[in-house]
């Protein structure tokens, strides 16, 4: 047993995994793994219990809306209340998508219907007819004050508006992003991380990986608690190819 | 007359293709279509139409379907070239391809699933085949029961048979409210109990992305007293009942020898008749295809009136070969063989991951990856599939190209495989490094190549222009 660990909550993954979301929490795992840490996968679906103290991440991906419908109940009245403590408490959330605009106060359907949310985070989503779907590049300031870019692949006819407590995650610097107005993409709030792309997100993009794996042991082992470094050749060797591509 | 223009545009549209060396699978259609937009209706008439749809094995089981019928000798079989299965290609097979012969001629079209909504009341089959959903390339077709309702619109549109795979919620749904014409093939579900318990499957670091988990009725899940792969099996709905359906066509396998190879025995039962067969194309997901074809051929042969239908049918099943890129075999030197393999979405690449990582022959793996319109600009469902529980069974060194290379590469790193037993090369450089890939590969091995797509017509064009391979693939 080492002595650190990780727990990852993967919320619905019976009815959330559109898009390879899967390989989200795949990229947690074995970049996790490959440093020595223990890793645990925990699927939270409908009906399960949610334990706060339990996870270290929690993971929320996109599903088609006959999935969706399935799970609001449980999402919004059941887990809802628990997950909005979590994420005011500081615990690390990547939230892919659907699970990005759940986590919002409404989602507004392009023909008015008003579909109440989470309301977890201060953001909004209108539906629109025309639907975003392209290959994406992103801009994201690290920690260390490093700017790195991020490719993706986005598929979503929401457009998100954020409110005055909640920062964009990342620019755009191609595709629509979050609205295809202000130029920037996803939300952050606290720790809780919330993008449109897919991709897989988290694979070609060890630094975004890492940023969460750091950022949720810090929360668990105190801030002086630092990831040990590995080697991401293989990722920047995905993520320069995909650029490469998208740039033509 | 305006269907008179509409054919003679079609010919004179095909023979130019013909003329400047073009393959015309599906231009000719479309010019009909444009001329007159009942072009497909007015082709269809009289004809004896088979239609196979659903998101997975579309080619294999009408490939197998023509070739059994064909077998018997007094008939002649015309489908629609693979890939050719939008309107336009439909509306060209029926106008371009003549009967050779005065036998009778069974029509046996694969159907994409959102032209099945659009055609099957033009087309009017006889008998429809309704194979399996899948998600497939979800940023063009869109939510799975969306695809599930344009197959139920197109068939209110015709009178035809219905053969529906038991064993797929999605499918099997299809046949309510239409149980007076609805035949379901699907696995014995005994034998799949007994195989479930004998040969328990292996388990991932995560499970495979599935889809239909849940009823889309009652928002309850289903439960399973026996699955065969992903997600069919013997289902049923603790809330609303609705269950697997009883099948008229039913095979009867045991796993204590792999599908996966070659000849692989199986038996197909139809009340009390029973009969052996060979797998002619190997894979789990080809005992599904072969009893649709047998359901089909059957059916068929039913409707003709001819005796011991289904006894002719599981005979015929013997005469069939390979597919276009489904599991056709080149020989190479040394005794080694070359598999190409089309993989197009995550249930597809599942099976072949599965197939390949149980097949005794496969001794070098490679993949190419590409992200045009035809496969899709998303590459993301790589990511669906569940590697992880098949990695340590794959051959130990593989191979990565195509124009997404990166993405590959790195997901069959992260499935668990060393950095050092992957070698990667762009598309322009894929034939050297299959060429190694066949170097590398033991005497007598064979080297499994799982393409996408387009990936696999470049991968073709290439293997043509710079090994002089002729057409192989036919």
């Amino acid at each position: 047993m080492s002595e650190i660990n990780l727990t990852i909550g993967h919320f619905y993954p019976d009815l959330l995994n559109l898009y390879g979301d899967r390989g989200n929490v795949l990229a947690l795992y074995t970049r996790a793994v490959r440093r020595g840490i223990d890793v645990t996968i925990k699927e939270i679906s409908i009906g399960d219990e949610l334990n706060p103290s339990e996870i270290d991440i929690a993971f929320l991906g996109g599903g088609q809306d006959n999935e969706q419908n399935i799970l609001k109940d449980d999402l919004v009245h059941v887990k809802g209340p628990i997950i909005k403590n979590m994420i005011e408490d500081g615990k690390v959330f990547l939230c892919i998508c659907g699970g990005y605009q759940m986590l919002g106060k409404y989602y507004l359907e392009h023909d008015g219907n008003k579909l109440e949310c989470l309301g977890a985070i201060d953001i909004y989503t209108e539906g629109k007819k025309e639907r975003f779907i392209q290959d994406t590049i992103y801009e994201i300031e690290l920690p260390s004050g490093k700017t790195v870019k991020v490719a993706g692949f986005e598929n979503h006819s929401g457009r998100t508006h954020l409110g005055p407590s909640v920062k964009p995650f990342m620019k755009v610097i191609k595709g629509a992003g979050n609205n295809g107005e202000d130029g920037f993409e996803g939300a952050r709030y606290k720790n809780c991380f919330c993008t449109y792309s897919h991709g897989s997100f988290l694979p070609k993009n060890a630094a975004v990986t890492d940023l969460l794996l750091e950022t949720a042991l810090k929360n668990k082992y105190g801030e002086d608690y630092v990831l040990p470094e590995l080697s991401s050749e293989i990722e920047d060797l995905a993520l320069n190819k995909a650029l490469e591509y998208l740039n033509g | 007359m305006r269907f008179g223009i509409s054919k003679l545009a079609a010919k004179t549209v095909k023979l130019g293709l013909r003329l400047i060396g073009r393959g015309a699978t599906t231009l000719p259609g479309k010019t009909a279509l444009k001329f007159d937009p009942d072009a497909i209706k007015k082709a269809a008439e009289g004809k004896f139409i088979i239609t196979v749809t659903g998101t997975n094995g579309k080619t294999t089981t009408s490939h197998m379907i023509s070739e059994m019928i064909a077998s018997f000798g007094d008939y002649e079989v015309i489908n629609n070239i693979s890939g050719a299965n939008l309107a336009s290609g439909i509306a060209t097979t029926l106008i371009c391809e003549k009967p050779k012969t005065d036998k009778k001629t069974i029509y046996v079209l694969e159907t994409d699933e959102a032209a099945f909504a659009k055609i099957a009341g033009s087309l009017k089959p006889k008998i429809s085949v309704v194979t399996n959903l899948f998600r497939d390339q979800l940023d063009r077709y869109g939510e799975l029961t969306h695809t599930r309702d344009f197959i139920a619109s197109g068939i209110d549109k015709t009178s035809a048979k219905l053969i529906l795979n038991s064993d797929d919620s999605l499918v099997a749904a299809l046949g309510r409210g239409r149980e007076d014409r609805s035949l379901f093939f699907g696995m014995s579900k005994e034998s799949m109990t007994y195989n479930n318990k004998t040969y328990p499957s292996r388990k991932g670091v995560l499970k495979a992305s599935s889809d239909a988990v849940y009823c889309p009725e009652c928002k309850v899940k289903y439960e399973y007293n026996s699955r065969s792969f992903s997600h069919l099996g013997d289902f049923y709905c603790p809330s609303c009942g609705f269950k697997s359906p009883s099948t008229t066509y039913e095979v009867i396998y045991d796993l204590k020898n792999s599908p996966s190879d070659e000849g692989y025995v199986f038996e197909i039962k139809k009340g009390e008749e029973k009969e052996t067969l060979s797998l002619k194309i190997p894979g789990m997901h080809n005992l599904y295809n072969t009893c649709a074809a047998v359901s089909a051929v059957t059916e068929m042969l039913k409707l003709e009136g001819r005796e011991e239908p289904f006894k002719k049918a599981c005979k015929a099943s013997s005469e069939v070969k390979a597919a276009f890129g489904r599991m056709e075999k080149i020989d190479l030197s040394g005794g080694k063989k070359l598999c190409i393999l089309l993989v197009k979405n995550p249930a597809g690449l599942d099976r072949s991951l599965s197939f390949v990582s149980e097949a005794h022959d496969a001794k070098s793996l490679m993949f190419l990856l590409n992200s045009n319109i035809a496969d899709g600009k998303d590459v993301s469902w790589i990511w669906d599939v569940d590697f992880e529980s098949k990695v340590d069974q794959l051959p130990k060194k593989i191979y990565v190209s195509g124009e997404r290379y990166g993405d590959m590469l790195l997901r069959v790193n992260y499935s668990g495989k060393d950095q050092k037993d992957l070698e990667c090369a762009p598309m322009a450089d894929a034939v050297k490094l299959l060429k190694k890939a066949v170097e590398e590969c033991e005497e007598g091995g064979c080297v499994y190549v799982l393409p996408n797509y387009t990936a696999m017509l470049d991968l073709r064009g290439r293997l043509v222009s710079e090994l002089g391979i002729k057409d192989f693939w036919k």
